[in-house]
């Protein structure tokens, strides 16, 4: 591999890891966001019973 | 108190800020910085490697600082926050090992050494991934648990002025200091991409810790929901 290519594989690990990361991050807050939302109306709904 | 105004500013200032100074990392250091006369090209790695590292240890100190707190004050957002500026900082060493290792493959012709510093780095990550699994292995709320991987990570933080003096203190192949010293050693230019790129780097690990310290806060909710919604049901039967 060529000087430039070991620096575009550097950059493009760095990035895409940061990227990866960000995307996951994401998808797990708004899974439990919306798991808590429903245990919330589940816990809610009980109580009004 | 200023923590807390950081947290508030997870979503509203720091994605804006931390992705504006990315890309102009980005370009400063593909574009407007020197090339290198030695190591040519390559050697803009060292505007991803450097910063990655120093966002590695500002993530472990705040790791640090949060366990510290937990044992102070036994409250478990602490113990959380711990565990989210971790991910955070395994992230940034995994980084720092490989752009060094692509760095290392042209210049001294190999991706690997067991030089000190790479050692005491890659035994950083070690140490705080045994902290995680240690610490997700057991329950969320065990005060046991988050006892002793507290202080093991405050234990394990040592490692990060071991890091630093690795190379004053042996042989190493790594590059001696060349900012952290009273006249840099690199041209003006290139120290200025440098800082830029650091500053860069750290806003997006601040942003980081504060979205993973958000995902730890909601597990613990969603594990007190459950309790309650677990109690309520047997009651009910």
């Amino acid at each position: 591999m060529s000087e430039i290519g070991f620096l575009f594989a550097g950059f493009a690990v760095f990035w895409a890891g940061m990227f990866t990361y960000l995307v996951i991050l994401q998808v797990k807050i708004r899974n439990l966001q919306s798991q808590i939302d429903e245990l919330e109306n589940i816990i809610e709904n009980h109580d009004e019973v | 108190m200023f923590l807390n105004n950081i947290y508030a500013l997870r979503w509203k200032v720091l994605p804006p800020v931390a992705g504006v100074a990315m890309i102009g990392m980005a370009a400063l250091a593909l574009v407007t910085a020197p090339t290198e006369l030695i190591e040519g090209d390559v050697q803009r790695l060292l505007y991803v490697h450097l910063p990655s590292a120093l966002a590695s240890y500002f993530a472990f100190t705040v790791t640090a600082v949060c366990c510290i707190l937990f044992l102070l004050k036994r409250d478990f957002k602490w113990d959380s926050a711990a565990q989210g500026a971790a991910v955070v900082g395994l992230i940034f060493t995994l980084l720092t090992l490989i752009t060094g290792s692509l760095w290392g493959k042209p210049i001294w012709g190999v991706y690997w050494q067991w030089d000190p510093r790479i050692t005491t780095t890659l035994i950083l990550f070690l140490i705080f991934s045994a902290y995680l699994i240690a610490r997700k292995s057991s329950s969320l709320d065990s005060d046991k648990s988050a006892r002793f991987c507290s202080i093991y990570a405050i234990i394990g933080f040592l490692d990060i002025p071991l890091i630093h003096m690795s190379v004053r203190w042996w042989r190493t192949l790594h590059p001696q200091p060349i900012i952290a010293k009273l006249n840099p050693a690199l041209p003006d230019e290139m120290l200025l991409v440098t800082l830029f790129s650091v500053l860069a780097v750290i806003s997006v690990a601040a942003w980081f810790i504060t979205l993973g310290v958000e995902t730890e806060l909601l597990s613990q909710r969603l594990l007190k929901l459950k309790a309650i919604a677990k109690t309520n049901i047997s009651e009910k039967s």
